[in-house]
């Protein structure tokens, strides 16, 4: 159980800045993710935690103890890479043992570790195999294994079901929430796959170009998201984009007007007199096909560009006057080849952001 | 039915019988000195170049009786001795030197690490008979001649060795050595651990180079050691086959067969070494 905490930490390789001021504080216990494309930095941050690359500038405090030049040994933190990278000239169980070995912990001690947790990953029979006898899952479940028994105060994970399979994926992942509720030990995970982000994680970091776009709770950045990058990386298919110029302000609404959309009114209070331009962001479930007459929805036609049709869902995607792309939702109902499209929006779940793709709030009544 | 299986065989052009025959000419001329030479030992004295020669051994117990005189009546099982202790130190010292060298280039960086690894490796451009003159002057100063350390030190840098093996250590994977780290490893864990054991096969390779460098080496031996007690194999059989030797044809092809024979046995027990490799899918792939 551990408190960490990153305060301004920033990283460069040569003229290349990867980290920029991060500053994160992650509780004792608490299963974090670091998500973001590739390139964003999230590996480099788990590496200066671990200690195998050196902290730039700024401090990592580890239980109120800065450790930026602490050995990677004496830090209390273990990390499972992406690629397993197991001794493949030693058996499981020496893969597993191969640090309490070097401790020099007595021999019953090690078997006892070793056996707790094999029995924990399920490994038992495979103690004696090595890596290359060893399927995609189980190398990846002897390298947990081998940071288990070190009983680290810090869990490091890099992308560790990159390498597998779907399926197996899947049914890694839950094996991971289960240890996780079993050891209650911090876990810092990095993924660029947000769907293991949001279903992994207590607190979800996001990052992209070396900075922390935002970090919370996985549906309250699904929900209410920071920014425009935010809004578009959580999500799928992801959210929405079109572009629109203010024409009119009210107290509680604004008209807009744009090349994709014609004229709308969207409820806003509060609105910003010097924001002239805003990206409306909708999720794709917050549109639907216009069937029928309802008189008062907003519709925004285009052309159907082609359907994805899923069996219990069906994502139509389409394209607005503008070139916009949008994405609709549709539950049930067969693509019977209609080129034109008239979608529906809920104008209650739009959300707004500037050019600049910070997210405009309304205020607070 | 039987029409159709030959359909399929390919054709033997005579492309193919030309590789053929000069294959087997190319195994003649490798083959039958060697073959010649067990012949000649394992005969009664004078029968293989008789009028009616055989080419093929007659009499174990001839063959024998040479080699029990030989080794009974000369020096040259101390010369074995002097030559198999030459042979396993510089091997032993290569390796080691080799790897530890290897481990530091293949896997960290240091200052002016591109500039010496280049100097080691300029010298492979160096021919021998460069070298061998100042190399000779610096072990008599150092009064290493007719010495052991004499014979063995000079050969112990390998800029070969070097290159070969830090090319196949530049392949471990980082990760698994960072991995080790994580573990507690440190530096000389990780040499001994990952660097050694999982480059076993460049140094099982390494190994037979040095061994077949250093028992068919010659010249060092010879201006290195002009003592009679400290004559290697190499040079025994140079005596043996000295103009004013008296010795006859049959106990020199002995003397031959006997120097042949260790690298042989050494090349036999670790080609299968190599062949069998070790598992190296530890990581993904």
């Amino acid at each position: 159980m551990a408190e960490l905490e990153i305060a301004h930490v920033s990283k460069s390789f040569g003229d290349i800045e990867v980290l920029r001021d991060v500053n994160l504080q992650i509780s004792s216990g608490e299963f974090v993710v670091f998500v973001g494309p590739s390139g964003c930095g999230k590996s480099t941050l788990l590496r200066m935690i671990s200690g195998l690359e050196p902290v730039g500038r700024g401090e990592i405090r580890l239980d109120g103890a800065v450790i930026n030049e602490v050995d990677p040994a004496q830090r209390g933190v273990a990390m499972v890479f992406q690629s397993y990278a197991l001794y493949p000239h030693m058996s499981a169980f020496d893969n597993i043992a191969f640090s309490l070995k070097l401790a020099r912990r007595p021999k019953p001690t090690i078997a006892e570790k070793v056996a707790n947790a094999a029995g924990i990953l399920r490994l038992e029979k495979l103690l004696a195999r090595r890596p290359g006898a060893l399927s995609g899952g189980q190398k990846q479940r002897v390298a947990i294994g081998r940071a288990i028994v070190r009983e680290p105060k810090v869990f490091l994970f890099d992308e560790p079901l990159s390498n597998l399979d779907a399926e197996l994926r899947v049914q890694m992942r839950a094996e991971l929430m289960q240890l996780h509720d079993r050891l209650a030990t911090t876990m810092i995970y990095v993924t660029h796959d947000q769907v293991e982000a949001m279903t992994l994680a207590d607190k979800m970091v996001v990052m992209n170009g070396g900075v922390v776009q935002q970090c919370g709770r996985p549906l309250d950045l699904y929900d209410d998201p920071d920014n425009m990058f935010v809004a578009g990386f959580i999500g799928s298919p992801r959210m929405n984009f079109v572009k629109a110029a203010v024409i009119g302000r009210g107290p509680d609404n604004i008209a807009l007007e744009g090349p994709g959309i014609g004229r709308m009114t969207l409820p806003f209070r509060g609105f910003d007199a010097a924001t002239g331009t805003v990206h409306l962001g909708i999720r794709p479930q917050h549109v639907g096909l216009h069937v029928g007459d309802r008189d008062n929805a907003v519709v925004w036609t285009g052309r159907l560009a082609f359907a994805e049709e899923l069996g219990d869902v069906t994502y139509v995607h389409g394209d607005l006057p503008s070139g916009e792309r949008l994405v609709l939702r549709s539950s049930g109902g067969r693509y019977a080849g209609a080129r034109d499209l008239a979608a529906v929006i809920d104008p209650k779940q739009v959300l707004l952001f500037d050019e600049s793709g910070a997210r405009l709030r309304p205020a607070i009544q | 039915m039987s029409d159709t299986l030959v359909a399929h065989r390919p054709a033997i052009s005579g492309w193919t019988l030309l590789k053929w025959a000069i294959a087997l000419c190319a195994v003649v001329v490798a083959v039958f000195p060697i073959w010649w030479m067990v012949n000649v030992v394992f005969a009664p004295p004078g029968e293989p170049v008789s009028i009616n020669p055989r080419l093929y051994p007659t009499s174990l117990g001839a063959g024998l009786e040479k080699i029990r005189v030989i080794l009974a009546e000369t020096d040259y099982l101390r010369a074995y001795y002097i030559s198999l202790a030459y042979s396993l130190l510089t091997i032993g010292g290569v390796l080691l030197i080799g790897s530890m060298a290897a481990f530091e280039f293949a896997l960290f960086d240091f200052p002016g690490k591109r500039l010496i690894f280049g100097v080691v490796m300029l010298s492979l451009m160096v021919p021998t008979a460069v070298t061998i003159v100042p190399t000779y002057l610096l072990t008599a100063k150092l009064g290493w001649l007719n010495t052991m350390q004499g014979l063995v030190v000079p050969g112990l840098a390998s800029a070969f060795g070097l290159f070969m093996l830090v090319q196949f250590m530049k392949t471990l994977p980082r990760e698994m050595l960072e991995a080790a780290r994580l573990d507690g490893a440190t530096h000389f864990q990780l040499y001994l651990y990952f660097a050694l054991p999982l480059s076993r096969n460049a140094l099982v390779t390494l190994a037979i180079l040095t061994f077949m460098r250093t028992w068919g080496n010659f010249t060092w031996p010879l201006i290195v050691a002009p003592n009679p007690q400290i004559y290697t194999v190499g040079q025994v059989v140079g005596l043996f086959n000295s103009p004013y030797s008296h010795q006859t044809v049959d106990v020199v092809m002995t003397a031959n067969l006997l120097a042949a024979l260790p690298p042989l046995i050494f090349f036999l027990i670790f080609q299968r070494k190599i062949v069998e490799g070790i598992a190296m899918s530890g990581s993904k792939g």
